[in-house]
């Protein structure tokens, strides 16, 4: 293989992991706007898509359209209780205790899932026949396409939501100011609960598209999650551009890192940039320096 | 003689927003120096870019004979230059006789290999500490709560215990974010000795407040700002009949139409209501 | 002294009888290893009770300064040959330079950046672990791994290192408790509830927060060198970031800081694996739920239910 073919080769495949680092990146963002809470369990909803998916398929049968809708709805179902389950109901309001919250939550999902599904690899199979494609020397399957297409596609929705109906707006004002969104009759709660269903299914969506390349386990969301929160600290934590900048720039980096130095440390090169950025940057690639307000 | 507090030329932008063009203004040692003007000219803003909380975009602050612009706010504490906030920062888990006693850390020392090995010189600075926050809060009539928890005190007693520690230290000046809002008249008057107390003292006193009696009776200058401007300067008298600033105050109040939200937004009265 | 002072005194010096009378109480060697297992994660939990208590900052890293303590002085003694304490006084110097590299950028940050650093850095620890196999051992671990000695004895047995271990964790909740009565201990709590009003008092925010997390990853740090040079054999499963969960889960049962909370969880925890047979296999479950229960109702852990119990204040203020 030549120089280029092989560059072109780290290219799809760093595209590919980002657009999924990047979906778990928004997820963070989704849930960090309206709650200020990191959401350790943003990985696990990647686990349970991958998982859910399995089940659907190969357990019970369906057709791939059908399983992928109901993956999103149970990942969104399961966002949705940690919110009105565990967080809506915590005595303290500190922000370490409900971060921990879903520390905890994230432990007892993995636990839940190592029962259900047990510690053994799952293959989910593809959306569409293996067959190889070909593009500048590199070759790929069409799960790539799958992967960058239904993020792209997940982005748009997104936007749209967020830009153009009621709830979306809704969600937004609850994200810039609670209490004055509160005041002009927004049911403040109720956003909150939206914000976690979306973040799961977000999440179910990551883990549907990147099972059939890794395979799905109980654990597969922990380390892909991680790489979503340093993604998002890389675009500037919060910021939905940046979520998208940040993942796709992480997959990128990791994947030109693995081929051209060594694939040995590939996990460690998302950490060593975050911790990076946190030194020189902490507001991210595109985020805003805000100061705390006193 | 040079003044204490020397400020020129502060600017900060929230995006468009501009809290603070270009305001500059001097404060002296001994004096209290009010700071005034409606809700969002900018006041909590200068208060946080002199303090070190900010930093200014443009513009320099001159402390005690030397430039201080975008020194920490632990190092200025260490120059003597504190503050309080205007929405309350008590330590609330802390015991009312500790807050004090952290308002003593500029001024002392022992570190943490001390602490460690409790080192004798270290227990005997925590006994100097604990006597010189106590005489702090008998000043301020706080003695009888000195073992409460700060978070049970009354609002009035908190706003009592910030400036007992932000005063623990002797500390040349102080910054007040408005130090009588929402406390009424009797607390608001007590309020208003301890300044002129620590005034007589030598301390140099900064005062953002919307209570204009307060002001009018203990300031010895008055600087007033709006849209983050300095329209005006000048001693209690001279501001009161400033032009500009009777129009800033008033004009708000004679708008026909929409009267009652300009008037909310904009008079003394409605932010010490906002506030209380 | 102080009433606080007396009360302090009193509990220590109730756990020091128990401590000596334990052994007496128990025959079977294999629950003096579970005593001293014990007694590390009392070191490590208080340490970690620190930063949380009075930083308010979490650490899911604790698990790896704990392996780097215990694979710095192994390999340094087995090795290089060199003197096992000199190894663990290394080990020391070297986990607080890591402590401080991954603390000085994240904790002048609002927001609880340090958390994903700290089990990025983990997850790194266990990375380079497992492919610095020439050093490491690699996924089977380290071994021969010489022990410590004392008044020319090697502390090898479960007896002697018992001693040598509590009398680490006695001392350890010593230092925790002179560092919450002082000037400084003042100021971390202060910087806690209230940092901007605490750095216009003089506190140098980042300054406290960045040592009190080395102290914190220096608790860590030793244990892990005791434990290295007690079991004489490592691997990198005992470090890893699940580690570090159960690590926080102790603190958070036992109570956020409180000085006793350390002791309390670790107390309570450590010897339930080996009650609970069954327990290795819902392990995750267990944790999980009963952080969640916990943190849901009763944010203070142990701790805070014995304060609540007594109708007094936290224990931290005492
Ligand atoms: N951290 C911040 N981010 C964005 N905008 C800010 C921030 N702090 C202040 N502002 C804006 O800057 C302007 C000045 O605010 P500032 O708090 O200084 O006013 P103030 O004079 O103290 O008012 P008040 O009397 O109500 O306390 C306002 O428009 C305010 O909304
Ligand atoms: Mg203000």
């Amino acid at each position: 293989m030549s120089g280029a073919e092989q560059l072109s080769q780290y290219l799809i495949s760093g595209l590919t992991t980002g657009a999924v680092y990047a979906l778990v990146a928004l997820g963070f963002c989704l849930i960090y706007n309206t709650t200020h809470i990191v959401n350790f369990a943003q990985g696990d909803f990647l686990s349970l898509g991958g998982l859910l998916l399995y089940s659907l398929l190969a357990g019970a049968g369906l057709a791939l359209p059908l399983a992928f809708a109901l993956t999103v709805l149970g990942s969104a179902l399961v966002g949705a209780a940690l919110e009105r389950l565990a967080l809506r109901q915590a005595r303290s309001r500190e922000v370490t205790v409900l971060i921990f919250i879903t520390v905890a939550a994230s432990v007892f999902l993995r636990g839940v899932f190592k029962e259900v599904w047990g510690k053994q690899a799952l293959a989910v199979p593809s959306f569409s026949p293996e067959t190889p494609l070909r593009l500048l020397g590199a070759t790929f399957t069409p799960q790539n396409l799958w992967v960058v297409g239904i993020t792209l596609a997940a982005i748009a929705g997104l936007g749209w939501f967020f830009n153009r109906t009621l709830t979306g707006k809704a969600m937004r004002a609850v994200a810039i100011n609670p209490r004055a969104a509160a005041l002009m009759g927004i049911d403040v709660e109720r956003m909150l609960l939206y914000s976690f269903a979306l973040a799961g299914g977000l999440g179910g969506v990551a883990g549907m598209l990147i099972t059939p390349i890794t395979t799905a386990s109980y654990t597969i969301g922990v380390i892909i999650g991680l790489k979503g929160f340093a993604a998002a600290v890389l675009g500037g934590y919060g910021s939905f551009m940046g979520a998208v900048v940040g993942g796709l720039g992480l997959g990128l980096l990791e994947s030109l890192g693995a081929g051209l130095m060594s694939s040995a440390y590939k996990d460690v090169i998302a950490f060593v940039v975050l911790l990076l950025v946190l030194f020189l940057r902490p507001q991210g690639l595109l985020g805003r320096g805000e100061a705390a307000r006193v | 003689m040079e003044p204490l507090l020397r400020v020129e030329g502060l600017s900060l932008a929230f995006g468009g927003v501009k809290a603070l063009d270009g305001v500059s203004f001097n404060a002296r040692a001994g004096a209290i120096t009010a700071m005034i003007g409606p809700n969002g000219a900018g006041k909590t803003t200068a208060i946080n870019c002199i303090s070190g909380a900010y930093r200014p975009q443009a513009g320099r602050v001159f402390f005690a004979g030397r430039e201080v612009t975008g020194l920490a706010a632990h190092r200025l504490a260490r120059l003597g230059l504190t503050r309080t906030f205007q929405n309350l920062q008590v330590f609330s888990q802390l015991s009312v006789l500790e807050n004090v006693m952290v308002g003593l850390h500029a001024v002392t020392h022992q570190g943490f290999a001390s602490a460690i090995l409790r080192l004798p010189a270290m227990r005997r600075e925590e006994r100097a500490i604990a006597e010189q926050a106590m005489a702090a809060l008998e000043d301020l009539g706080l003695a009888a709560v000195a073992h409460r928890p700060a978070g049970q005190l009354s609002y009035g007693d908190r706003k009592r215990l910030e400036l007992a520690r932000a005063l623990a230290a002797r500390p040349q000046m102080v910054l007040l974010d408005e130090p009588v809002a929402g406390l009424n008249a009797a607390e608001t008057d007590a309020m208003g000795q301890a300044l002129v107390r620590a005034r007589d003292l030598g301390v140099g006193l900064v005062l953002v407040e919307h209570d204009m009696a307060l002001v009018m009776k203990i300031s010895d200058q008055v600087v007033v700002l709006s849209f983050g401007q300095k329209i005006a300067q000048g001693d209690p008298l001279q501001v009161q009949n400033d032009p500009q600033v009777l129009a800033t105050y008033l004009g708000g109040r004679q708008e026909p139409v929409n009267g009652f939200a300009a008037g909310a937004g904009r008079g003394p009265a409605a932010g010490e209501a906002a506030h209380a | 002294m102080t009433r606080g002072g007396r009360i302090f005194a009193l509990q220590l010096a109730a756990l020091a009888l128990g401590v000596l009378v334990m052994p007496l109480l128990v025959g079977n060697p294999y629950y003096l290893n579970v005593l001293n297992v014990m007694a590390l994660m009392v070191i490590v939990v208080t340490g970690l009770n620190l930063l949380i208590g009075f930083a308010g900052h979490i650490s899911l890293g604790h698990a790896a300064f704990f392996g780097l303590g215990a694979y710095i002085s192994a390999v340094l003694s087995a090795t290089y040959g060199l003197d096992p304490w000199l190894a663990m006084l290394a080990a020391a110097l070297a986990v607080a330079g890591i402590a401080l590299v991954i603390g000085l950028p994240t904790l002048r940050l609002a927001g609880n950046y340090l958390v994903m650093a700290t089990l990025g850095a983990n997850l790194i620890f266990t990375t380079v672990l497992l492919q610095l196999d020439q050093v490491t051992g690699g996924p089977s671990g380290f071994s021969g791994i010489p022990p410590l000695s004392l008044f020319g004895q090697a502390v090898v047995d479960d007896q002697s290192f018992y001693w040598l271990v509590w009398a680490a964790a006695l001392l350890g909740l010593v230092v925790a408790r002179n560092l919450a009565q002082s000037r400084v201990g003042r100021g971390l709590r202060a910087l806690k509830d209230a940092p901007a009003a605490a750095a216009a008092l003089g506190v140098d925010v980042a300054r406290y927060k960045t040592s009190i997390f080395i102290i914190s990853a220096l608790y860590a740090g030793v244990a892990g060198s005791l434990y290295a040079h007690y079991f004489g054999i490592i691997a990198p499963k005992s470090f890893d970031i699940f580690v570090s969960v159960e690590l926080v889960t102790m603190c958070l049962v036992g109570g956020m800081g409180s000085l006793w909370g350390g002791f309390l969880g670790a107390a309570f925890l450590t010897p339930l694996p080996q009650v609970l047979h069954v327990f290795d296999e819902y392990k995750d479950i267990f944790y999980g739920g009963v952080l969640l229960v916990l943190l849901i109702y009763q944010p203070q852990g142990l701790a805070g239910l014995w304060a609540r119990l007594r109708a007094r204040r936290p224990l931290e203020t005492a």
